[in-house]
């Protein structure tokens, strides 16, 4: 091994967190931006190139950084992280940009890169506590009281510390209980959801999406939970989740907000997305594999059309049609897409994984299919209403320019390009995740059921 | 490989390939902000379906001559994974070239009226751009061999009529009325997945070939019993029933009726309220797996027809009538591959379907000709004879009449029995979840300055 060679996964994990330190510096808000966006593209190349030699050179030494490792699991989800943070930064417009957001962003980006790549538990508990910090963080600069999300985000620290320590030190099942309960409130499941609409509602439009979309709970129920959680608890785990999923679909349905419309969507989704991991069958974790990678990236491209019509247009209600296809049409596409994507819409990169999660659910019973076609169908006719809610209708008239920004016609030709081109290359990544659904199930069987984690390293 | 396999092959890829390279086109377009000219999208619309009802023409040709009664394109297999299979297949044989030919002579016609008809009319781009989404999901659902080609297919087709049905934005009923239809989409889309996916389970494919055998349609060699046949067609006829609009789904053909005039033609009068004869005529073997199946089929035929001849009768515009008349001959096909008669059933889909699309056209001119037709004959025309009905009891006619005139009360019965109590029981959910987070967060405080925010930013 030759130790001086270049480590990408050094570049990819350090280069945001450096950003971070260097932005905090600087004070005119659209210098620091500009800046953020350097460290943000770098960092997009570097995980690229990451995903690039891990699929060409698996044994490299560049893919590794102390305990941090770019295995199977991370190496895809390094450049979709980073996308999803460069995403966020293009689709925040100028009035809205202050130094620390970018500081809280680029902060972001470099925990959930370390969080998915981390190889020892006690590293991901870690990194999974700093990344709720963040929107505290936010809620505090807005003014906005924390007391509701500290609420969830307390009990949450407080059970993956405890849940963590004992199931470490050989205790049993109650230990991963602790951990289970920790990461179901962390992925938003029923009852435990409350805090997400919540969050979306009081913190940024960006901050919350950065929190929620990267689904950190899922390297948790993958690396922590799956190798030893007991037959039952993932039952039961898996049917909460699909409960979840059905219920905010019905709930984004209805609803008269778009934030709050957005953060049931991304509900449904996170919970289908936990419901695979939980059904713990290779076709159901491979699903889960392949939907993480398109809901972030289907949910972002919606979440950046979303916001680019509320810095022009304010809070965005549902309730009326406001005809703002007319001004912007090229996010009226852009929403229109991403959307159908993130409901598996033929043709799109969520095609594949909705088709593979339904099939896969039969091995549960044809009930659970029957469930998820009719989540997958909620979650269509929210995505239509909304459209036709915010982009059909008599259009509003303006004495001012409101057409996309470059910055956003960037962001909706990277959106529109994922969102039919990922989808060319569904068949090598449904076999490389195929590949890592088996490694972790394989896992499941080597390892006795507990005592779990001895030494700590997976 | 023979050679007129190797022709048949290029003229089935060209048959497909050319809608779709105009898709790719518009998407190009898009991509690069570039707003085509009117002249330059009618000539593209009018090229790309020459170049595939050319590949047809000399598909039907090459077929004819050379005896060949069935031809399959496979290009390969797109994901294979353990308990799943993704593979697109297409074929040509006589239910799918007929079908293919309609499709796209129809499509010509109504492209070339739509150039003129809609010339300057703000949305010329966003129509044809929706007209080519729907010519390429007919395209692909006509000559599909397996079950996703068609629900791939099924699914453009759907999401192209919901827009176009939401052309004219500016006014509130069109987008209320497709979201209305959308919603019935949703539902036949989601029985169409089930059904694929029950398709998997029987045959571990989802190729229609392995369903009905590889004999030339409308003959197949197996004998299909089996409970989960029966289920399998009920799920299929369900997404007919939604797509053709029999009962109980009749309700969303009027309001389909909101959309510019060609795409009423095009979808309503001929081709997207077929589709689900297609896909009944397709999978007919199916039905032939329970007699009881083809009886529901027969029966549900006839009630629609019945039903859709007593609407039609009270329609106060044409356009609703010609509607209703299009689904009269619909249940009356329906009947017809019910009672097993599926050569008849395939040419009165298509003398119904040209026939249709002629009246549809010409309804913008109804009152011109009526009076060229007066001046013609230097007297009204006759007056309309005594019907059936007004030899009912006064009180049945009235009932009829009211019956009738409120279209069943299909609307109301699904909206009473299933839309509000949906709305209902999530908007309640949606309200305590508002009051718990609002006693979390405590009681509102005052919201800060723009001082304390220009503070708290720097």
């Amino acid at each position: 091994m030759n130790r001086l060679a270049f480590s990408w996964l050094e570049f990819t994990l350090l280069l945001p967190l450096i950003g971070a330190v260097g932005v905090a510096s600087i004070k005119p808000p659209v210098r620091a931006a500009r800046w953020s966006l350097g460290f943000i593209l770098a960092t997009l190349v570097g995980a690229a190139v990451t995903a690039v030699t891990f699929f060409s050179a698996p044994e490299s030494a560049s893919l590794r950084l102390g305990t941090f490792k770019a295995d199977d699991l991370a190496a895809p989800m390094l450049p979709v992280l980073a996308i999803l943070h460069l995403l966020t930064l293009l689709g925040t417009s100028k009035s809205r940009l202050s130094p620390m957001f970018c500081v809280r962003l680029l902060l972001s980006a470099g925990v959930t890169m370390a969080a998915v790549t981390c190889q020892i538990g006690s590293g991901l508990i870690f990194l999974m506590v700093l990344a709720a910090l963040l929107p505290v963080w936010d809620l505090k600069s807005r003014g906005r009281r924390t007391r509701g999300f500290l609420f969830y985000v307390g009990p949450f620290i407080a059970l993956l510390l405890v849940g963590w320590n004992f199931a470490r030190g050989g205790s049993p099942v109650w230990a991963l209980g602790l951990l289970l309960l920790a990461v179901i409130l962390c992925g938003g499941m029923l009852p435990l959801h409350g805090w997400l609409p919540t969050l979306f509602q009081r913190a940024g439009f960006g901050t919350a999406m950065l929190y929620v979309l990267p689904l950190i709970e899922v390297v948790a129920a993958l690396r922590l939970l799956l190798p030893h959680a007991p037959e039952w608890m993932l039952h039961a785990t898996s049917i909460a989740c699909l409960v979840t999923a059905v219920y905010s679909a019905g709930m984004a349905v209805v609803q008269n907000e778009a934030r709050r419309f957005f953060a049931f969507l991304a509900l449904s989704q996170t919970a289908m997305v936990m419901f695979a991991v939980m059904a713990h069958t290779a076709t159901s974790v491979t699903a889960a594999l392949c939907l993480w990678i398109s809901m972030i990236l289907s949910l972002t491209g919606l979440g950046f059309s979303l916001r680019a019509l509320e810095y022009r247009f304010g809070p965005l209600s549902l309730r009326e049609h406001h005809g703002y296809y007319e001004q912007v049409p090229g996010l009226a596409i852009g929403f229109l897409i991403a959307g159908l994507a993130s409901v598996g819409f033929p043709g799109t990169i969520g095609f594949v994984p909705m088709e593979l999660l339904i099939s896969g659910s039969v091995q549960q019973g044809l009930g659970y299919s029957v469930t998820l076609a009719l989540i997958a169908m909620l979650n269509g006719i929210a995505i239509l209403r909304a459209y036709f809610s915010l982009f059909t209708g008599k259009r509003p008239t303006t004495s001012v320019s409101l057409q996309m920004t470059a910055p956003e016609r960037t962001g909706i030709v990277i959106i529109a390009l994922l969102v039919f081109l990922a989808g060319w290359f569904s068949p090598a990544v449904v076999a490389s995740r195929h590949r890592v659904a088996e490694e972790l199930l394989e896992r499941r069987q080597v390892l006795p059921p507990s005592p779990p984690f001895s030494g700590g390293r997976h | 490989m023979p050679n007129h396999d190797q022709l048949l092959t290029t003229l089935g890829l060209l048959i497909v390939a050319a809608p779709v390279g105009l898709l790719a086109t518009f998407f190009v377009a898009f991509l690069g902000q570039h707003r085509m000219q009117e002249p330059t999208i009618g000539r593209l619309i009018q090229g790309t379906i020459y170049v595939s009802l050319f590949a047809a023409l000399g598909a039907g040709a090459t077929m004819l001559v050379r005896g060949v009664p069935q031809h399959a394109i496979e290009l390969g297999d797109w994901v294979i994974a353990p308990n799943y299979h993704l593979k697109f297949q297409f074929i040509l044989d006589l239910l799918s070239v007929s079908y293919v030919m309609l499709t796209l002579v129809l499509c010509a016609t109504i492209g070339a009226f739509s150039t003129r008809y809609l010339h300057r009319e703000r949305g010329y781009n966003r129509f044809f751009v929706l007209f080519a989404i729907f010519l390429t999901g007919m395209v692909i659902a006509a000559l599909s061999d397996t079950v996703e080609t068609l629900f791939a297919g099924w699914e453009m087709v759907g999401l192209s009529s919901v827009l176009l049905i939401a052309f004219f934005q500016e006014r509130p009923a069109p987008p209320r009325n497709g979201l209305r239809v959308w919603i019935v989409y949703r539902v036949c889309d989601a029985a169409l997945m089930l059904a694929a996916i029950l398709m998997h389970e029987i045959n571990g494919e989802g190729d229609f070939d392995h369903l009905v055998g590889r004999q030339a349609w409308p003959e197949h060699d197996p004998l299909l019993i089996g409970s989960h046949f029966a289920l399998l067609g009920v799920l299929f006829i369900i997404a007919a029933a939604g797509k053709s609009a029999l009962i109980p789904f009749s309700g969303w053909l009027p309001r389909a009726m909101e959309g510019p005039t060609p795409s009423s033609a095009v979808f309503y009068g001929a081709l997207s309220v077929h589709l689900g004869v297609f896909l009944l005529l397709r999978i007919s073997p199916v039905l032939d797996s329970a007699p009881w199946l083809s009886w529901l089929l027969v029966m549900l035929g006839l009630t629609t027809a019945a039903f859709a001849y007593l609407a039609g009768r009270v329609q106060t515009d044409i356009k609703s009538a010609l509607a209703f008349a299009s689904l009269t001959q619909v249940g009356l096909i329906i009947a017809e591959i019910g009672f097993g008669l599926r050569y008849l059933a395939l040419i009165h889909l298509l003398g119904h379907a040209c026939l249709r699309t002629l009246q549809f056209v010409r309804a913008p001119s109804l009152l011109h000709d009526h009076h060229q037709l007066e001046n013609a004959i230097g007297m009204p025309p006759r007056a309309e004879p005594a019907q059936w009905e007004q030899r009912l009891p006064i009180g049945v006619q009235r009932w009829l009449f009211r019956f009738s005139l409120e279209r069943g009360y299909l609307d109301s019965i699904l909206e009473r029995t299933i839309a509000r109590p949906f709305v209902a029981l999530f908007c309640g959910f949606d309200r305590w979840e508002c009051r718990w987070a609002r006693w979390l967060e405590g009681p509102a405080q005052p919201a800060p300055t723009a001082a304390e925010i220009v503070t708290k930013r720097s």
